[in-house]
C-alpha cells in the first residue's frame, strides 16, 4: 500500500510542478474570468445606447394625416412604458418630401436620431405603409418592436370602438398560464414523492449540465495525460525499472488516482475562480437576474452525480491507461486514443442533446451501455422518474465493466509496456496477455 | 544457499528460441559474467532474472524462493539503454525509485548524496536528466540501480558510453558492491573487464550455453599456445623448433605460436645459445581469444 501512495505522490508532484500544467490552468482560469465578466465589460462600452431615437414627420397636411397619427400613437405608446427602448422624435413638416428627407438625414448625421420612419399609402392594416430607414443593416429588432407596438395600439383602438368596458379589456389582455410539476408515479429513484416544481427542474437541469461537462472535461484532460505519461515512461524505458520495482497494478492505479487528484484540484480551482468572479460586487446583479436558488438542488441527485462521476472517470481512465501502454511512441498516441475520445464525445453529446427529450429510446438504451451510462443515466435520473431497479442495473453494469476494464487494462499494461517497435497486433497482445500474471 | 539461481531456463519468442536451457548460480559477493555476441540471449536472460518476462521452462530462485513481488526490493537493475525520466530532477526520481523499492525517503536522499559525492558530481542533485551528457546520465542510471542497496544487481552493459576515467570509477564501485556482499549479474562486450571482475562466467552463443565455469578453469582448458620472447640479438632457426607454427618479429623480440606448451623449453634453450634473453613468457590465452575462438568458430 505504501508504494501506491508513493506513485500517487510522484504523479501529482510531477504534474503540478510542470510548467505546461501551470500555464494551461492559469490560461483557462483567465478565460473563465473574462467570460464571466464579459456582460459587465460589454455593458461599460454600451452605456447610453439602450434607447434608440426614431424620427418621423409630424405633418399637418391632409394626405399625411394617417402617417402622423401612427407616429404620434407610437410616441404615446413608448412614452407610457417604464423603460422604453425607442423614443419617437417628431420633426416639423418642411413642405416637400425631399426637404423632409434631407432634414431627417441631417438629424441622423448629427446623432439626434438613429433612423426614421417613412409613411406611404394607407393599407388594409389600418396603418399606412411604413419604411424604417437607418444607416445600419438588418434592423429587425427595431421593426419588430414597432410592429408589436402597433399591433397593441390597433387592438386597443378596435376594442375601444367595440365599446368594451375596462374590465373586459383587462380580461382579454390577461395572460393564461399552465404550470408544470414533475411527479413520481411508482417506485422511483428520486428522493421523495412531492414532485418537482419548474424551479427545481431548472436547477436540476443546471446540476446535470455542470456535472456532465465536468465529467467530460475530467475524462478528456486526465485521460490524455494518463495515456501520454505511460507512453512517455515506455519510450524513455523508465518503465523497465518501474516494473522491476513495484507491481504493475499498483503502479497503474497510483497513476490514475494521482491524476484524479490533479484533475479534482484543477476543477476545484476553476470553480473557485468562477465563484470569486461571480461574487464580485459588479457581477452581483447578473447572478440575481438568473434567479438561481441553490437550495432547490435535490441532494440525492448530487449523490448520484458523484457516483456516476467517479465510476465514469475510473472506467475511462483505465481504458486510457491501457491504450497508453500499447503505444510505444508519443507520436502514435493521438491516433491510438482517437476511438476512445470519440466514445466519450458520443456519450457527452447524447446526454447534452437529449436534455429536452430525456425519455427517448436512444437515452434509455444508452443509459445501460457502460461507456455512455455515466453521462446518460445521470440525465435520466435528473429529469425523469427512473425506476430504482433500472438505476441499480445501470450502475451494476458499470461496476462490472469497470472490474473487467481494470483486469484487461492491467494485463495490457503489464504486457504492453514491454512491447516496443511497431504497434502490436491483437493476436500478439492476446498471446502475451496470457503469459503474465498481474 | 545462493542468492540467485537460474535453472534450465528456456524462453521462446514465436518461432525463435531466445534462450535455450541456461543455468547459473551467483553466490554472495560475486560478480558473474554473462557473455555473448549481440543477440545471443544475454538481455533476455537478464530480463527473466528481473521478472520482466517469464521463462517458458525452468525456474529462477531468489534466496531459494520463486519470483514474487516480495523479491522486487532485493533487485537492482542497470539497463543497457537509458531508462530515466528525462524531464524530472535527478534527486526526485532517484528518491522515488528507491522509495518504490521500500527505502525511506530520508535514507534514499542520504544514499543519493553519498553516491553523487562518490562520482564527484554533487551538483547534479538538482539537475534534470536531459541536461546531462550521456556518460553522466549513465552514472545517474547506475545510482538508480544501486541506491536502495539491492542484494542482487543486474547490470547490462554497465560501462558503455563512458570515458576511461569514468570506467575506472564505476569499476571500482562495482567491486565495492561485490565486497559488500551483493550478487551481481554482469554483461559486457569488454573482455578485459570480465577478466578483472568476474569469478565465473557463461558464454552464450545463439541462445545456447557454449562455455560455463570459473574463469581459471576455463583458461586451463585452453592450451597455452603463445610464447613471448625478448632478446638483445637476433635468434635464427626458431621456425625449425618442433611444435612451432609461426614466428612474428616484434619491436623487442619475437612472438611465437606453438602447437604444444613443451615447445617453449626448446625455444628458450635455442634463444639462450644465441643471445641474452630479457623476457620469456608462455602466455595463457586471453578471454578475448577464448571468446573469439568459441563464438567465432561456430559463426559459419
Amino acid at each position: 500500500m505504501n508504494n501506491f501512495w508513493t506513485v500517487v505522490g510522484f504523479t501529482i508532484r510531477n504534474k503540478v510542478k510542470g510548467k505546461a500544467f501551470t500555464i494551461t490552468t492559469l490560461i483557462i482560469a483567465l478565460v473563465i474570468s473574462i467570460g464571466i465578466n464579459l456582460p459587465y465589460i460589454i455593458e461599460q462600452f454600451d452605456k447610453g445606447d439602450k434607447v434608440t431615437n426614431v424620427g418621423y414627420i409630424q405633418s399637418q397636411s391632409e394626405e399625411a394625416a394617417g402617417g402622423t397619427a401612427t407616429g404620434d400613437s407610437l410616441k404615446a405608446y413608448y412614452e407610457q412604458q417604464e423603460n422604453p427602448s425607442i423614443v419617437m422624435v417628431p420633426f416639423e413638416d418642411e413642405g416637400d418630401a425631399a426637404a423632409n428627407e434631407a432634414q431627417l438625414k441631417q438629424a441622423i448625421d448629427e446623432g439626434r436620431i438613429k433612423g426614421y420612419l417613412e409613411f406611404g399609402e394607407m393599407s388594409d392594416s389600418g396603418f399606412p405603409q411604413m419604411t424604417y430607414k437607418s444607416e445600419k443593416l438588418m434592423e429587425f429588432g427595431m421593426t419588430e418592436s414597432m410592429q408589436g407596438a402597433l399591433v397593441q395600439i390597433r387592438q386597443a383602438n378596435v376594442l375601444q370602438d367595440a365599446g368594451l368596458t375596462a374590465e373586459q379589456m383587462a380580461q382579454l389582455n390577461a395572460p393564461i398560464e399552465i404550470g408544470t410539476v414533475q411527479i413520481y408515479t411508482g417506485d422511483g429513484s428520486g428522493s421523495g414523492n412531492a414532485g418537482r416544481t419548474p424551479e427545481e427542474q431548472g436547477v436540476n437541469m443546471g446540476v446535470i449540465y455542470v456535472m456532465i461537462i465536468f465529467l467530460f472535461m475530467a475524462i478528456m484532460t486526465s485521460g490524455n495525460m494518463i495515456a501520454s505519461e505511460i507512453t512517455a515512461e515506455k519510450s524513455s524505458r523508465v518503465m523497465e525499472i518501474l516494473i522491476t520495482s513495484v507491481s504493475p497494478l499498483k503502479q497503474m492505479f497510483g497513476k490514475i488516482f494521482g491524476m484524479f487528484v490533479v484533475v479534482i484540484v484543477q476543477v476545484a480551482f476553476y470553480v473557485a475562480v468562477i465563484l470569486l468572479n461571480v461574487s464580485m460586487p459588479h457581477n452581483k446583479g447578473a447572478l440575481g437576474n438568473l434567479d438561481i436558488d441553490l437550495s432547490l438542488i435535490d441532494p440525492l441527485l448530487l449523490v448520484y452525480a458523484l457516483l456516476f462521476f467517479l465510476t465514469g472517470f475510473f472506467l475511462f481512465a483505465t481504458l486510457y491507461a491501457a491504450i497508453g501502454s500499447i503505444v510505444s511512441r508519443t507520436e502514435d498516441l493521438g491516433q491510438a486514443v482517437m476511438p476512445l475520445t470519440f466514445v466519450s464525445l458520443a456519450g457527452f453529446y447524447i446526454a447534452i442533446f437529449s436534455i429536452s427529450a430525456p425519455d427517448s429510446m436512444l437515452v434509455k438504451v444508452t443509459s445501460y451501455i457502460p461507456v455512455f451510462s455515466p453521462f446518460v443515466m445521470l440525465l435520466r435520473l435528473g429529469l425523469t422518474d427512473v425506476p430504482m431497479w433500472q438505476t441499480l442495473l445501470s450502475f451494476g453494469i458499470l461496476l462490472v465493466s469497470i472490474y473487467g476494464a481494470v483486469y484487461v487494462s492491467a494485463k495490457i499494461y503489464r504486457t504492453g509496456v514491454l512491447m516496443y517497435g511497431k504497434r502490436p497486433s491483437w493476436k500478439e497482445i492476446r498471446k502475451a496477455m496470457k503469459a503474465y500474471k498481474i | 544457499m545462493n542468492p540467485l539461481k537460474v535453472e534450465n531456463v528456456v524462453k521462446q519468442y514465436a518461432d525463435k528460441t531466445a534462450v535455450n536451457g541456461i543455468s547459473l548460480e551467483v553466490s554472495e559477493g560475486e560478480i558473474y559474467g554473462l557473455l555473448g555476441a549481440n543477440g545471443a540471449g544475454k538481455t533476455t536472460t537478464m530480463r527473466m532474472v528481473l521478472g520482466l518476462i517469464y521463462p517458458d521452462e525452468g525456474r529462477i530462485l531468489y534466496n531459494g524462493k520463486p519470483y514474487s513481488n516480495e523479491q522486487l526490493s532485493l533487485l537492482g537493475y542497470l539497463p543497457e539503454e537509458r531508462g530515466l525520466y528525462p524531464k524530472v530532477k535527478v534527486s526526485d526520481q532517484i528518491i522515488y525509485l528507491s522509495q518504490l523499492r521500500g527505502m525511506s525517503r530520508a535514507d534514499a536522499d542520504r544514499n543519493l548524496k553519498h553516491w553523487l559525492e562518490r562520482f564527484e558530481v554533487p551538483e547534479y542533485y538538482n539537475k534534470k536528466v536531459e541536461e546531462l551528457s550521456k556518460g553522466n546520465q549513465q552514472k545517474i542510471q547506475f545510482i538508480a540501480a544501486v541506491n536502495h542497496k539491492p542484494r542482487i544487481v543486474v547490470m547490462d552493459e554497465a560501462f558503455s558510453g563512458l570515458d576511461p576515467v569514468n570506467v575506472e570509477l564505476l569499476k571500482s564501485t562495482v567491486k565495492e558492491l561485490r565486497d559488500a556482499g551483493s550478487s551481481i549479474l554482469f554483461s559486457t562486450h569488454r573482455m578485459e573487464h570480465v577478466e578483472e571482475l568476474c569469478r565465473n562466467i557463461t558464454i552464450l552463443h545463439r541462445s545456447n550455453t557454449v562455455l560455463k565455469g570459473s574463469l581459471k578453469e576455463i583458461k586451463k582448458q585452453f592450451p597455452r599456445e603463445r610464447v613471448i620472447l625478448g632478446t638483445d640479438n637476433e635468434v635464427s632457426g626458431l621456425e625449425r623448433v618442433a611444435g612451432v607454427t609461426g614466428v612474428t618479429r616484434t619491436e623487442h623480440g619475437y612472438e611465437i605460436a606453438v602447437s604444444f606448451e613443451a615447445a617453449g623449453a626448446d625455444i628458450l634453450r635455442l634463444a639462450m645459445e644465441q643471445a641474452t634473453v630479457n623476457r620469456f613468457e608462455i602466455k595463457e590465452p586471453t578471454l578475448n581469444e577464448i571468446f573469439i575462438r568459441t563464438v567465432g568458430d561456430r559463426h559459419e
